[in-house]
């Protein structure tokens, strides 16, 4: 706002060609800072921006705990408690898959459920997401050692197939879907692969 | 049509494929052991055996039990059933009953995956299934009889 008012007093004193020259560099430059390099790191690092808020959305935080999940936006423990067990689906009587179905979410019981049986479980103990800063959890997603394995590819079609992330976008009941649109989510993911997967320091 | 394997018969059902299990056992089955509670996947009252794994029956619908075995109280048997029922005739662990049902098919599933449980895994397995009454320090105490009767 500054640079209009006193861009207006420039072409007061300077008459209207003169200003209208001003006017035409200042709109030039102006535009220019506003564009996003959408190619290399810094790219890769605003993209990263948009990847971290959805990371740590309710709908994926939840479950990426380090013994027992959390529900609701509220993100109290879970009820009944359940814990990871050996195999990260449960112990004894509790195992994930006694309540949350195969086949999607249960809307008579508004239990939750994600396409394709067992699937449904806490995240590796190698990816506790919680209380990290976006540097580390950029730097834990990205590393093979505890990421499953995954390059950028395979972390680029996990994001876009895996029926659990996917469940975010669709999680039934009243939770709180993740609010970014899950296409241009891909898009973020995709722009951060291919500027080296850029981690904040 | 659904067609289910309920206690050892196969049953074809003309229900919702997403209609929740519990209500095609007791409403369109008959197996009336099985108890409503919750209807939330809270409470354990409705729970019954799928694979031999304790499921809520309330929460997991028609469609995902399809072409999976399933157990209700009504029939489940074996040493492990034995040795629950015994126990829980012997410490006398029943009060209201109402949540037994699905209290008996919880400790079968937890001692068959861990013959010795000490408490903790019984808390943490047993969790799912509430009593009213309070029978909690019997249902454990009966948990412990029948494993020991397992050996």
């Amino acid at each position: 706002m500054t640079g209009w008012i006193s861009l207006c007093r420039s072409i007061a004193k300077a008459g209207l060609s003169a200003g209208a020259v001003l006017l035409a560099t200042w709109l030039t430059l102006h535009a220019q800072q506003g564009t996003i390099d959408r190619s290399g790191a810094p790219a890769a690092l605003a993209a990263w921006d948009h990847i971290a808020g959805v990371l740590q959305h309710p709908r994926c935080l939840n479950c990426h705990q380090e013994n027992v999940p959390l529900q609701g936006d509220m993100r109290r423990v879970h009820i009944p408690l359940v814990v990871r067990g050996p195999d990260n689906h449960g112990v004894g009587a509790m195992r994930c898959g006694n309540c949350h179905n195969g086949s999607g979410n249960n809307e008579t019981s508004g239990t939750p459920g994600a396409g394709g049986p067992g699937l449904w479980q806490l995240a590796p103990s190698s990816m506790l997401w919680q209380g990290l800063s976006s540097g580390d959890l950029c730097r834990m997603l990205k590393d093979t050692a505890r990421n499953g394995g995954r390059d950028g590819a395979k972390l680029i079609e996990h994001m876009e197939s895996e029926p659990l992330v996917l469940w975010g976008w669709n999680p039934g009941g009243d939770r709180t879907p993740v609010p970014m649109p899950h296409d241009e989510f891909v898009n973020e993911v995709k722009t951060w692969v291919a500027g080296g997967m850029t981690c904040p320091s | 049509m659904v067609s289910l394997n309920v206690n050892g018969r196969i049953v074809d059902l003309d229900v919702n494929p997403r209609m929740p299990l519990l209500w095609a056992l007791r409403d369109f089955v008959g197996l009336t052991g099985t108890k409503f509670g919750c209807g939330r996947a809270l409470c354990g009252a409705c729970t019954v055996h799928i694979d031999g794994q304790a499921a809520r029956a309330c929460s997991i619908m028609v469609g995902d039990a399809v072409g999976k075995t399933i157990t209700t109280i009504e029939a489940v048997s074996g040493p492990v059933a034995d040795a629950v029922r015994a126990a829980w005739q012997k410490l006398d662990v029943v009060q209201c009953g109402y949540c037994q049902s699905g209290q008996i098919m919880s400790a079968i599933t937890l001692l068959t995956g861990n013959r010795k449980p000490n408490d903790e895994d019984i808390d943490l397995g047993m969790e799912g299934n509430i009593c009213r009454c309070g029978t909690y320090q019997r249902i454990r105490a009966a948990i412990h009889e029948a494993a020991s009767t397992l050996g």
